[in-house]
């Protein structure tokens, strides 16, 4: 990865799909991710794996401000550090045992997570609103292509952008824009739109 | 990087009550192989034409790639008669079958993994145990290992302080030495059998030698599934998936001393089909 790359700003998850208290997988192209919410609704992001033993962090709890790894409960604050070890609950856990925080951001109900600080904010899509994601076995370009030459463009008669993100060569994670204050009947249409595209482009790649 | 070290060592490779003449087809690191009885009704192993080395103990078939310098391991204490010997089948594991042993010698993941079982949240404490690897028999052994169980065994009424031996006899085998609730003074057998099939695949054989006169063997089986699954949960989403020997990339504590004692015995003896030797 680049060094400007990996100052960009990647669409992670649907902010709506992060419950606050919870921790879901996601992916930059630098590696796994974890993206987790306090108990109170900050969202923070790190390295998808434990100093311990390697275990998924994403397999983990949170309760109040920390992510505990599932494996042996190791405890991470909101600056990646490592705050309690069970085992050894009278041992001031080490200031090097870290899980590798990441920059986080949301913008259009999207959640963004970058490799290292952007230095502006992610780009706003004025007046549009994440409706859902989906992994699709595609590029970015053959997805646009299908999606009618373009990343702006239209799903069952709802106007709509779709923001992609390249997780590995044939892996791409979508999330698709829609209109702010659209109805529930063009949100299922677009949906369903959504899923038609994703076997259109994987039946022509 | 050789595996002939390995290759020279005995895995298991099926159930000797479950060897048919059709043969099951099956692998050891990355080899076909295929299973079963000769025509004379003998368990044997066949890797592609050519026949490999045999043993039968603790109810599996064991064999070899080469040439073993020594006898498969035994457990003495695993011959008292009135043990209930438990063959409890196979789990298959995407993971490296030395993940699989490591897992196998943690107990600080008790209380998070098998939760109210082998452990429980609010009794997460590891106390110093005794670590060594035993010069003559070359073997890894961790003893006065202690921890709060609220279900020890299938035979446990409720909480008990478990005393733990364990013992790494061959590079995917151990042997767990469990107090024996319904026998004070005699030990539980539980034994982890380890067959690589590839070094991010692996079939998993546990075997048990039991004091419980009350336990039906279903039970005794289910027991035993119930927390290997839940140890399957884990295995299958450590990354990296080998087993890092590089001591710079994974962060032990005192509660690991077994493995890193584990690690360190692998890396001398060049058992490494499995393990990742440098970072990636």
């Amino acid at each position: 990865m680049q060094a400007d790359e990996r100052t960009q700003w990647v669409p992670a998850a649907v902010s709506t799909d992060i419950l606050d208290g919870t921790v879901v997988p996601a992916a930059l192209p630098t590696g796994p991710i974890a993206v987790w919410r306090t108990a109170s609704g900050e969202l923070h992001a790190n390295g998808d794996r434990c100093p311990h033993r390697g275990m998924r962090l994403s397999h983990g709890f949170v309760r109040g401000n920390s992510l505990s790894c599932i494996y042996h409960g190791w405890r991470y604050g909101r600056d990646g550090g490592c705050e309690h070890i069970p085992a050894h609950p009278g041992l001031e856990p080490p200031k090097s045992i870290n899980c590798g925080p990441l920059p986080v951001a949301e913008a259009n109900g999207v959640v963004w997570v970058a490799a290292q600080a952007p230095e502006e904010a992610p780009a706003e899509i004025e007046g549009f609103e994440a409706l859902k994601s989906m992994l699709f076995c595609a590029t970015p370009a053959a997805i646009a292509e299908a999606a009618g030459g373009a990343l702006k463009t239209e799903l069952g008669g709802t106007p709509a952008h779709l923001v992609t993100a390249e997780r590995t060569p044939s892996e791409t994670f979508v999330v698709a824009l829609v209109p702010t204050g659209t109805d529930v009947a063009s949100k299922l249409a677009a949906a369903t739109a959504l899923e038609a595209l994703r076997r259109v482009t994987e039946s022509a790649t | 990087m050789s595996d002939q070290a390995m290759r020279d060592a005995w895995f298991p490779v099926g159930l000797l009550s479950g060897l048919t003449r059709a043969g099951t087809a099956s692998m050891l690191m990355g080899e076909d192989i295929t299973v079963g009885l000769d025509d004379t009704g003998a368990p044997s192993v066949d890797c592609g034409g050519r026949k490999l080395p045999t043993v039968e103990r603790f109810g599996h078939l064991w064999t070899s790639l080469g040439a073993p310098e020594k006898d498969l391991f035994t457990i003495p204490e695993a011959d008292h008669p009135e043990r209930t010997l438990v063959d409890v089948g196979v789990v298959r594991v995407k993971c490296s079958p030395l993940r699989a042993v490591e897992n196998f010698l943690d107990i600080a993941h008790f209380p998070f993994v098998h939760t109210d079982i082998l452990g429980e949240e609010d009794h997460p404490e590891v106390n110093n145990y005794k670590v060594e690897v035993r010069k003559d028999e070359d073997e890894v052994w961790a003893t006065k290992v202690e921890f709060y169980q609220p279900q020890a065994a299938a035979s446990a009424g409720g909480g008990i302080i478990t005393e733990y031996m364990y013992r790494v006899p061959a590079p995917t085998c151990s042997v767990l030495y469990k107090t024996c609730p319904p026998r004070p003074g005699e030990w539980d057998v539980i034994c982890l059998f380890v067959q690589p099939l590839t070094e991010e695949l692996c079939d998993v054989w546990p075997w048990m030698a039991l004091f419980d006169d009350t336990s039906t063997i279903t039970d005794l089986i289910h027991f035993q599934q119930l927390i290997f699954l839940q140890d399957r949960s884990i295995l299958e989403n450590q990354i990296p998936k080998k087993l890092p020997l590089d001591p710079a990339l994974e962060t032990p504590t005192r509660a690991d001393l077994t493995s890193v004692a584990y690690r360190r015995w692998l890396k001398r003896h060049d058992y490494t089909y499995g393990a990742q030797l440098v970072a990636e």
